[in-house]
């Protein structure tokens, strides 16, 4: 960890450090802005003092190109956070392609722009899934101008997290968002289909960041149900809302039943037209059905609703269910507490991806590693060994 | 096996001739997933699935009348309008001096869309691809001096089919002209509206009302006109093979009779008066074949109803040749292919005939190429003989099988719309479209990997520019005219009139009645053709397409040959470059809705590798600049075939720069006139991508703009 890091979680100031290790002040800092390498006695007092936090490699790292921002690149990223905050179009779109990026560089500019972004209270997220053409993209119309008229700002994040797919995208949502797409109070952002899940979830949740900091309060997500991707994006919205057709058993629609016991909401769309009483009937079966629903919100019972996003109908008592939901729960605190334990969930799992991530990109292609994995394979090595070899770099890294 | 006597000695001798190559190599797999055999013989016309019967007489295989051409060649009508009525009046009127026997209007986009030429939506629309009509006063300009007692009108309308049919029966009783004596034939074909011609304004529900109120009208009331003319000609454009466009038109029209028997009208009542469109492409014996099998299923499907009268199993039809097969490269070869696509249109037995100018892909038709269009077909009827006989090729043994496996395969894609309860619901699935997308998709990667022929295009290319003169229209000033008409009308009519019109035309809407009824008088009192669309509007709604996109199809019937790896390539770098794909936005804007080019635009680039989005249709600019803006798309690319162009792009690139977003690049495709190329470029417009484009080779290079 770097010296400065360790500080601030601790919470300790230069003076005090600098007398705890017997260095003055200014030495300190000149330490901490890479202008000086601590001499070899220092820095054995410094990786005692910070019970081995902190050692040589934290000094030696400064000034590797790339590895942080200069002024000019932060100043261009401050602009585009006042900008943001602005809620201009451009930069707002600019910062979630940062987030998104594949680029070390924008890596670098996403952690720093996210690192000045504060956290919101007034927001509202809400997950929605379902299978293709269930009319996730419709519902979001009508209910998002429902929220637009009442004063809301919408935001809504289109993601295919459970896509395999490498190649490109074809990306057709806003046709089905037709109002919304053109309204000032609306930004709508679909995302290409990008790699594997949790890389997906990590990006999601900074452009949620992004859109509150910009000003939306209402955050949809969207997402396909399938896989793994709905218990993903449970765990980054404040409600989840899973749509279903008329008529039909869980398996029939493809919908995993696990998916039906995180609802806090399930509604029957499509419930017009010649489909009505097969919506009226499916409605039924899963009020009928809900005892068998565990209780995922402990302040709250999930509900199932019909509604027709096409024409309109059942949207406002959705609507009262939202509010009476988000309400109870603020009061409660659950709400909030709820946002910090996803929190460390998202921690964890940003760890658990980043330790993926290197061992994919870095640790595979290094030679040692390459020499230990030929042994093993010869049985020359045995795993045991081998692996705490491997372990032993890792945790030094 | 065949048991014709000698076969096996032409197999052998066949064999000999091709060498080392085998009979069975020489077996051609049309589009339509038939198989074409190197040679037919009598035991094909065993177990035909089709009677061949006589000329006028159920099943009408051989042409819904007895003489054919021999007593009265196919009327020679020529799709036309422009700009003003005036100005379109004129060019009729040296049309029917020149051999044109009967009048087709193309309104503009505005017009079909239901709006009045001052819309803001319309700016660049007014006059730019047919004529603009606002109100009675204008079609009264549109006809005049042209008798409508005896000239037969056919009018492509669909979307404002209501207050345009009105306007134009209540102009001809101001000509006085009753509406018993009207004849003609009104499009008012919405099903194929809402799959791939774009120009429907009311959701499915409402329309099919608007269709009914027109049949039960006409049959009642106009008994020389037809009440609606069933369409294939747009689906086969839009990309369909031939099966598709005939069993999804055959499809189309059964839902339309359930929806007049429905109204309580008897079969024999509207069933005669019910017409056909078809488009005719470049495989000659398969639109022969196409034709003579429509007229055989239509009167397969009719009998189901029970008609008394053999007239209601006779399909009739107009037949336009293809304009999707007419090329802006080496643009005179367009003379020789709409002859040829003539010609198959004859042989089939058409009732009256388009035939496309040779300009086609570049503009609205010139003087002069209208007239070579209009000789094409005077030439054929008067120079060749070919009226003499009535339909020449039946017992061909080729002919028939052809026409054989069609009805075959037509029944099953019919088949497949029926088990999922009809035309209506199955568009509503988005079915037929998406078979039509896929159909455009895998003939692109068959020209883009020069798997078919198109001369001058992707074979022997011309050398040398050939300058043509094509017609340019002036919107701008077209639009001014109109609106200054239409300010003058509401000056001086009764607006308290008016406004008790638009109300009962809302209440008809909302309740029962005739809608055409109540518009052919609000129209006689001025009321506009916008006015009359809005005040259905507020009870109907406006229709919004939900785009549905197929992925997959072009790259697995493209053949790489070398191209697609550079683009990987390419690509690679540009991701090792920018953290992400080329992502492009493919918008059209305006009331533009040709979207053929732009759909095979997206899909193919997303199966190239780069990440599409794709607009809805009918984008305003500063609509499309929103959505890429939010996008962070790299380029837009705009697809734009109705002449908008030059209104259309610069507000783009304005409302791009409101955006702070210059650094989007923008280019444009579709049918653009050369001519207009440097406009573009100097606005700032990074590259024009014309008709006959090879994807790939765009791919590639706006992949280098980037
Ligand atoms: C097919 C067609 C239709 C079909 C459209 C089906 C559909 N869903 O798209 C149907 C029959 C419905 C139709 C109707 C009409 N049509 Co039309 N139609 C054509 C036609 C014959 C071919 C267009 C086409 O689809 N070609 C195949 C596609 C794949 O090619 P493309 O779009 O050019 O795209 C290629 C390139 O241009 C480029 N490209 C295009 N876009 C983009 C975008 C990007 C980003 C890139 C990189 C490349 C690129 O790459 C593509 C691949 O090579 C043209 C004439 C012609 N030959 O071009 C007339 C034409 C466009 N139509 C015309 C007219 C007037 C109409 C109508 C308005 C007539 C009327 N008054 O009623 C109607 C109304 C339609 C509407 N709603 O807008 C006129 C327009 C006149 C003008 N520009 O001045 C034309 C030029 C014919 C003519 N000369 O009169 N039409
Ligand atoms: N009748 C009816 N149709 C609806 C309703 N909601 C959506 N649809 C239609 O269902 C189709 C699919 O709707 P979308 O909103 O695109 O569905 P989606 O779930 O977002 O689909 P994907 O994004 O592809 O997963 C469209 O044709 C909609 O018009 C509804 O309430 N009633
Ligand atoms: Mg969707």
């Amino acid at each position: 960890m770097k010296l400065k890091h360790y500080l601030k979680l601790f919470n300790i100031s230069k003076i005090d450090f600098s007398k705890k290790i017997g260095v003055s002040n200014v030495s300190l800092s000149r330490y901490i802005s890479g202008e000086r390498f601590p001499e070899r006695k220092v820095l054995s007092k410094i990786y005692q003092s910070t019970n081995g936090l902190v050692d040589a490699n934290d000094f030696y790292l400064e000034g590797i190109p790339n590895y942080e921002l200069n002024d000019q690149q932060k100043a261009e990223l401050n602009n585009m956070i006042n900008s943001l905050r602005k809620g201009k179009l451009k930069f707002i779109a600019k910062a979630i392609t940062l987030i998104e990026s594949s680029l070390k560089l924008h890596k670098l500019q996403a952690s720093f722009l996210l690192s000045k972004l504060k956290d919101k209270n007034d927001s509202l997220r809400i997950g929605i899934t379902g299978v293709p053409g269930v009319g996730k993209s419709t519902f979001i119309e009508t209910f998002g101008m429902t929220l637009i008229d009442l004063g809301y700002k919408v935001a809504v994040l289109a993601i295919d997290p459970s896509s395999k797919r490498s190649g490109g995208s074809i990306l057709g949502d806003k046709t089905r968002m037709m109002r919304l797409s053109v309204n000032k109070n609306a930004y709508i952002r679909p995302s290409p289909s990008q790699g594997h899940l949790g890389g997906v979830a990590k990006k999601t949740r900074d452009s949620i960041r992004c859109l509150e900091e910009a000003g939306y309060n209402i955050i949809f997500i969207e997402t396909m149900g399938v896989g793994q991707a709905e218990t993903t994006v449970y765990d980054m919205v404040d409600i989840f809302l899973v749509l279903l057709l008329p008529s039909g058993g869980d398996e029939l629609q493809g919908i995993k039943k696990g998916i039906i016991e995180i609802a806090d909401l399930i509604i029957i769309n499509k419930a017009d037209g010649s489909l009505k009483s097969t919506a009226e009937i499916t409605m039924s079966e899963y009020k009928n059905a809900q005892t068998m629903i565990s209780k995922s919100r402990k302040d709250i019972l999930p509900q199932v609703f019909q509604c027709s996003s096409t024409e309109n109908t059942g949207i406002n008592k959705i609507l009262s269910f939202v509010k009476k939901f988000e309400e109870t729960r603020k009061k409660s605190g659950s709400f909030y507490q709820t946002r910090s334990e996803q929190q460390i969930k998202a921690l964890w799992s940003d760890i658990t991806l980043e330790t993926q991530e290197f061992i994919e990109n870095d640790l595979r292609s290094k030679e040692f590693v390459k020499k230990i994995i030929k042994d093993v394979e010869k049985n020359k090595f045995d795993v045991n060994n081998a692996s705490k070899i491997i372990l032993d770099y890792i945790v030094k890294k | 096996m065949n048991k014709i006597k000698g076969y096996n000695n032409w197999k052998e001798l066949a064999s000999k001739e091709l060498k080392d190559k085998s009979l069975n190599d020489h077996y051609w797999e049309t589009p339509e997933g038939i198989k074409v055999k190197p040679l037919y013989t009598e035991e094909d016309l065993k177990n035909l699935n089709h009677q061949i019967g006589l000329p006028g007489l159920p099943p009408f295989t051989r042409g819904p009348r007895a003489t054919m051409y021999t007593n009265r060649p196919w009327t020679i009508r020529q799709y036309a309008g422009f700009s003003t009525a005036e100005e379109s009046n004129r060019f009729y009127k040296e049309g029917l001096k020149n051999g044109v026997m009967g009048l087709s209007v193309a309104f503009d986009l505005a017009t079909h869309r239901g709006y009045d030429s001052d819309h803001p939506r319309v700016v660049a629309d007014v006059g730019n691809a047919g004529v603009a009509i606002d109100s009675i006063e204008d079609m009264n300009l549109l006809f005049d001096g042209i008798p409508l007692d005896q000239m037969s009108v056919s009018m492509t309308m669909n979307g404002a089919v209501i207050p345009v049919l009105a306007s134009f029966i209540a102009s001809g009783e101001e000509q006085g002209c009753p509406r018993e004596k009207l004849t003609g034939t009104i499009q008012n074909d919405i099903l194929k509206e809402f799959m791939v011609r774009n120009t429907f304004i009311f959701p499915p529900k409402p329309s099919m009302r608007i269709v009914a109120d027109i049949i039960e009208y006409t049959s009642k009331h106009m008994p020389r006109f037809n009440s609606i003319s069933i369409s294939g000609y747009h689906m086969q454009e839009a990309g369909a093979n031939q099966v598709q466009e005939l069993a999804y038109t055959l499809a189309d029209g059964k839902e339309y009779i359930k929806s007049a028997l429905e109204r309580g009208l008897n079969i024999d009542e509207f069933a005669p008066r019910l017409s056909f469109f078809w488009s005719i492409g470049m495989n000659f014996f398969m639109e022969i074949a196409k034709m003579r099998a429509s007229r055989y299923m239509w009167a397969e499907i009719v009998k189901e109803f029970k008609p008394k009268n053999n007239k209601s199993l006779a399909l009739r039809t107009h037949c336009q040749t293809s304009g999707v097969s007419l090329m802006e490269q080496d643009a005179y070869n367009n003379i020789v292919r709409t002859t040829i696509e003539a010609m198959a249109a004859i042989m089939g037995g058409t009732q009256s005939l388009h035939t496309n100018s040779f300009d086609e892909a570049l503009a609205l038709p010139t003087n002069f190429s209208a007239r070579i269009a209009r000789n094409t077909q005077l030439i054929l009827s008067e120079e060749t003989g070919i009226c003499n006989v009535i339909d020449p090729l039946a017992g061909s043994y080729y002919v028939e099988s052809l026409t054989s496996s069609i009805v075959q395969e037509s029944k099953k894609l019919i088949q497949e719309i029926d088990e999922v309860g009809g035309m209506v619901k199955a568009i509503e699935m988005g079915i037929p479209k998406m078979r039509i997308e896929e159909s455009s998709a895998k003939r692109q990667a068959r020209i883009d990997s020069n798997e078919e022929t198109i001369v001058g295009v992707n074979k022997y290319k011309p050398t040398e520019k050939q300058e043509i003169n094509i017609l340019s229209i002036d919107n701008e000033e077209v639009r001014e005219r109109q609106v200054s008409r239409l300010q003058k009308l509401k000056k001086s009519r009764d607006n308290k009139n008016v406004e008790n019109f638009i109300e009962k035309i809302k209440n008809v809407a909302g309740q029962k009645g005739n809608l055409l009824e109540v518009c052919i008088e609000a129209s006689k009192n001025r009321c506009t053709v916008g006015e009359m669309t809005s005040a259905m509007e507020s009870v109907f709604g406006r229709h919004n397409l939900s785009t549905k996109t197929i992925s997959g199809v072009y790259k697995n019937s493209v053949k790489n040959d070398g191209k697609i790896d550079v683009i990987d390539r390419e690509l690679d770098k540009f991701i090792k470059n920018k953290g992400r794909r080329p992502r492009m936005l493919v918008v059209k804007m305006g009331q533009d809705g040709h979207d053929r080019g732009a759909k095979l635009i997206a899909t193919a680039f997303s199966d190239l590798g780069f990440d599409v989005d794709i607009g809805p249709l009918f984008q305003t600019p500063e609509e499309a600049a929103k959505q890429a803006v939010e996008n962070d798309a790299h380029v837009i690319g705009v697809s734009t075939l109705a002449a908008g162009h030059k209104t259309l792009v610069p507000l783009l690139m304005e409302s791009l720069k409101n955006n702070e977003a210059n650094e989007i690049k923008v280019i444009c495709g579709g049918v653009i006139p050369p001519d207009d190329y440097p406009f573009l470029y100097k606005l700032g417009v990074a590259k024009v991508f014309g008709p006959g484009t090879n994807i790939q080779e765009a791919a590639i290079e706006i992949i280098n703009l980037l």
